[in-house]
């Protein structure tokens, strides 16, 4: 099974229920069918989307910096450029 | 009890890596030294005009030994640029060692790494171990802003769209199992930057076990990184095309 075909079979199912409740096929409290249900749709879109973007700036305020990696790097790169020359390979 | 004893062979496409080569080398040849571990790294070189297959050439000189097991360094160029999928198929045919590992030449992937992978593909024998910038105390330098916004934006689109189970699907640091990455990259279709995230969610798809390991990745120190609009949408073609197919 494809992604594609999960993510629709799941949209399929999720949709048929909710077309159930809208259409008052099943019985629900009096104000879950007049307050909720109608804009049940519109508020899942809006909770996804608000929790995408908490993601993404959770991920990029959280998002690690790593100084020592690069300044060990640099060091090594110093090292490794004597050893080369020794050797013979040309480096720069 | 007599282990198995396993070579690592190092797959790793280059163009106008003159500069970074003999330095990656270098790092590979001290990391593996140091661990005691068996290893080879085979350069596709597509026909660089920089000189890249000279300075291959000098390292070869410099580094492998007549006798069994002394050929560490082998070039395999090719006539042009023909992409990276194909390189890696090109390589594949001259590796001697049961693990490939696929890695860039511009040591934002650091050899320190290959060390912990082997280690965490050995607790429960993974078929593949990927270097994750963004859990535990994975990393980047040298990024502004901008950079990390697009980067975790790229990722959420892929996680939210493929959700593949892996924390970051456009890394490139990976350990395979050599039967695993030959039968991985037959399936696999994109071309340029989809190609490694396509090779990732077809293994999990595959049924393959996947570890993670955290990496730091440091940036280009020399030469230029291209990101521009153009590969954001190269990108979302790719994250969307791969929802579709697989």
């Amino acid at each position: 099974m494809t992604r594609a075909q999960q993510t629709l079979s799941i949209g399929l199912l999720l949709s048929s229920i909710y077309m159930v409740a809208f259409l008052g096929l099943a019985p629900l409290p009096e104000k879950l069918q007049t307050d909720v249900i109608p804009v049940l749709p519109f508020w899942a879109i809006v909770t996804f989307g608000a929790y995408l973007l908490a993601k993404l700036g959770y991920g990029v305020l959280t998002f690690n910096d790593v100084p020592q990696a690069h300044q060990e790097l640099v060091k090594q790169i110093e090292q490794a450029r004597v050893e080369l020359k020794k050797k013979g390979v040309e480096v720069n | 009890m007599a282990a198995t004893k396993h070579k690592y062979s190092i797959l790793l496409p280059t163009y106008n890596e003159r500069r970074n080569l003999p330095i990656i080398t270098y790092l590979l040849e001290q990391t593996f030294s140091q661990a005691g571990l068996d290893w080879e790294l085979i350069i596709v070189d597509d026909g660089s005009p920089d000189g890249t297959q000279t300075v291959a050439n000098q390292l070869i000189k410099a580094y492998n030994t007549r006798g069994a097991g002394g050929e560490r360094i082998k070039l395999k160029p090719r006539a042009g640029k023909l992409g990276l999928g194909t390189a890696y198929v090109h390589g594949l045919q001259f590796v001697t060692g049961d693990f490939v590992v696929i890695m860039d030449a511009d040591f934002s992937h650091h050899p320190k790494f290959l060390p912990i992978m082997i280690e965490k593909q050995r607790e429960a024998d993974y078929d593949i171990v990927t270097g994750t910038r963004y859990a535990g105390d994975g990393g980047v330098y040298g990024w502004d802003l901008k950079r990390k916004l697009v980067s975790r934006g790229a990722n959420l689109v892929a996680d939210t769209v493929l959700r593949p189970g892996v924390s970051d699907l456009t890394g490139s640091f990976r350990l395979y199992k050599r039967g695993v990455l030959e039968k991985v990259i037959k399936a696999t279709e994109s071309k340029g930057y989809s190609f490694q995230m396509e090779m990732m969610v077809r293994a999990k798809a595959m049924g393959f076990k996947v570890a993670e390991c955290p990496i730091t990745f440091v940036d280009r120190l020399y030469g230029e990184s291209k990101l521009g609009g153009e590969e954001i949408a190269e990108y979302l073609k790719g994250v969307f095309n791969l929802w579709y197919k697989v």
